[in-house]
């Protein structure tokens, strides 16, 4: 290593892999966790009973979901969120001079990753369990529906979520695009071209995902869905009842409902 | 369209009668030119205002040149010529590239009647933005020939003895490297990258010339090394013999200021004035890096 490299900072030597784990957490797990997150709640469009079944699947991996949430999760986002901040200190956008397309772009790509950030921080503290104490941790996964209606059902609140999924979903589907140039993928204007429409598309489908989500959320009739889900819960509390000593199919998550 | 103020002053010769029907309705206006200056490196920068007779088929270096013969700002106050660099005045040295309206493009090809049919009545002159002012729209762009040495942009053919006749190169071949061989090393690229920041480094009291120069080269070396350079590391890694080295080409760009840092912003393909395929460049890159950081990651 010459004297002039030992100078240099550790994150400076090892810029390119830093680089190209940012860019592949970007897919995965961050991008695919978004994709199955945006399709899953998507299911309240097919009922309160459907999105209840798919809260249980994920709640029936029990103690191991708090580990699986932070190591698939929470870790890689906040680790794609840092670096990403960092290279949005390191540029200097100038989309005021040389308006072009590619340079829109670009610009909304570190605009929509900033407010995706910041609408993920506020999401998190509204509805995950984790928020009570700060008087969010609304979202309560034995009223899946109900409670998820609840808290969406200001309008200022809908925009917001509105807002948010939109810059997700563009900063997700713009990243893809980007991600094939960065690794080689894509090389040509025509297969860039080709590309761009499929993030379009990827884009539009998961943006209508999420959207479809936010308003069947709050199209929920929350006295019916409740009754729908104490049924469900009953249910479950009954096939645990019978089978005494088995781990319980759906782990008490007490924090999320004591926290109203 | 065009408003031009008149201005009896200034209409000097050259403004007569040039014979096409065009130049008789701007014969004896004015053309403002508003100039970035700076007096020397490190300096403040300041606007000048200066007025040209019109002249027909103008560039901005004919404009430059008559705001030199005259030395004189709009005002009358006499003023130092304003200082610029050009060469070839056919677009192919690279060396006029300057801000024209907002816009990195050559001087010599930036025609003053295209410019006063976008923008009436004005044009604006600024230096190069991302590298060190040498004086008024002079900059020094050692930076982009520093990154050209990173990437070893050349063919490596020196030795004392006859290496026989090189590889043969396919017409396919011959024809995908044309254009990335006609770069001229203009920098506008690097101009409109936002990815790309200026370093400016400026010399310390009592260091030496030495001392500086390496400092300095230290300095460039951790910046970005641009889509230039990356475009002649692809040019010469595809290259029968450039690629003998074509290792050492990808060990720098996978370095600190390399192709990672490109953002995508594809500003660098749309300014180019020689419309060279910087991005299809950038993606090969991409595309070798991966391939090269996998295998050493499997094969040491």
């Amino acid at each position: 290593m010459s004297p002039a490299e030992a100078e240099t900072s550790f994150f400076s030597r090892h810029q390119f892999l830093i680089s190209r784990l940012f860019s592949l957490s970007g897919l995965i797990p961050v991008g695919a966790f978004l994709v199955v997150h945006l399709v899953t709640n998507a299911s309240v469009l097919a009922g309160p009973g459907t999105f209840q079944s798919r809260v249980d699947l994920i709640h029936s991996l029990g103690p191991l979901l708090v580990p699986i949430e932070w190591a698939f999760i929470f870790l890689p986002m906040l680790f794609h969120a840092s670096v990403g901040f960092a290279i949005i200190a390191g540029g200097l956008p100038n989309v005021s001079s040389y308006p072009y397309v590619g340079n829109v772009r670009y610009t909304l790509q570190r605009a929509t990753g900033m407010i995706a950030f910041a609408f993920i921080i506020w999401h998190v503290i509204q509805l995950h369990w984790m928020g009570a104490p700060l008087g969010g941790g609304k979202f309560d996964p034995h009223h899946a529906s109900s409670s998820a209606a609840l808290a969406l059902q200001p309008v200022g609140v809908a925009i917001l979520y509105a807002i948010g999924i939109l810059s997700a979903v563009f900063h997700l589907a713009n990243g893809l695009w980007t991600m094939g140039i960065t690794w080689g993928l894509w090389t040509s204007p025509a297969a860039m071209q080709r590309a761009n429409w499929i993030s379009i598309i990827v884009g539009v489908l998961l943006g209508g995902a999420g959207l479809g989500a936010l308003a069947g959320m709050r199209r929920v009739d929350v006295e019916q869905a409740r009754a729908i889900e104490d049924r469900m819960d009953e249910m479950k509390r009954m096939l645990e009842g019978r089978e005494p000593g088995d781990a319980p199919l759906v782990r008490p998550v007490a924090t999320s409902a004591e926290g109203n | 369209m065009i408003q031009l103020a008149e201005d009896s002053n200034v209409g000097g010769p050259g403004a007569a009668d040039q014979g096409n029907g065009h130049s008789d309705t701007m014969a004896g206006r004015t053309i403002h030119v508003r100039v970035l200056r700076q007096d020397g490196p490190g300096g403040e920068s300041y606007w000048e205002r200066h007025a040209v007779p019109y002249e027909p088929n103008m560039n901005v270096i004919s404009v430059l040149q008559r705001i030199a013969e005259r030395a004189r700002a709009e005002d009358g106050r006499q003023v130092a010529p304003v200082a610029w660099d050009c060469s070839c005045l056919e677009e192919v040295c690279g060396s006029c590239t300057m801000l024209v309206n907002g816009r990195t493009r050559m001087a010599c090809s930036a025609l003053v009647d295209r410019l006063l049919e976008e923008h009436p009545g004005e044009i604006e002159l600024r230096p190069m933005s991302k590298f060190p002012v040498v004086r008024d729209l002079k900059v020094d762009r050692g930076r982009l020939f520093r990154a050209l040495e990173r990437v070893e942009a050349w063919v490596p053919v020196d030795g004392s003895y006859d290496h026989g006749p090189g590889p043969r190169i396919s017409p396919e071949e011959q024809e995908d490297a044309y254009p990335l061989s006609t770069c001229m090393s203009c920098g506008c690229c690097l101009e409109a990258c936002p990815q790309y920041t200026k370093i400016e480094v400026v010399q310390r009291e009592g260091e030496s010339a030495e001392e500086f120069e390496r400092r300095r080269t230290a300095a460039y070396d951790r910046g970005f090394v641009g889509a230039h350079a990356i475009s002649q590391a692809v040019l010469f890694n595809g290259h029968p013999t450039g690629r003998m080295i074509a290792d050492e080409r990808l060990q720098a760009l996978t370095s600190a200021g390399g192709i990672q840092v490109c953002g995508n912003a594809q500003n660098c393909v749309a300014v180019c004035p020689k419309h060279i395929p910087l991005t299809r460049s950038i993606a090969r890159a991409g595309r070798a890096a991966t391939v090269w950081a996998i295998k050493r990651l499997f094969d040491r």
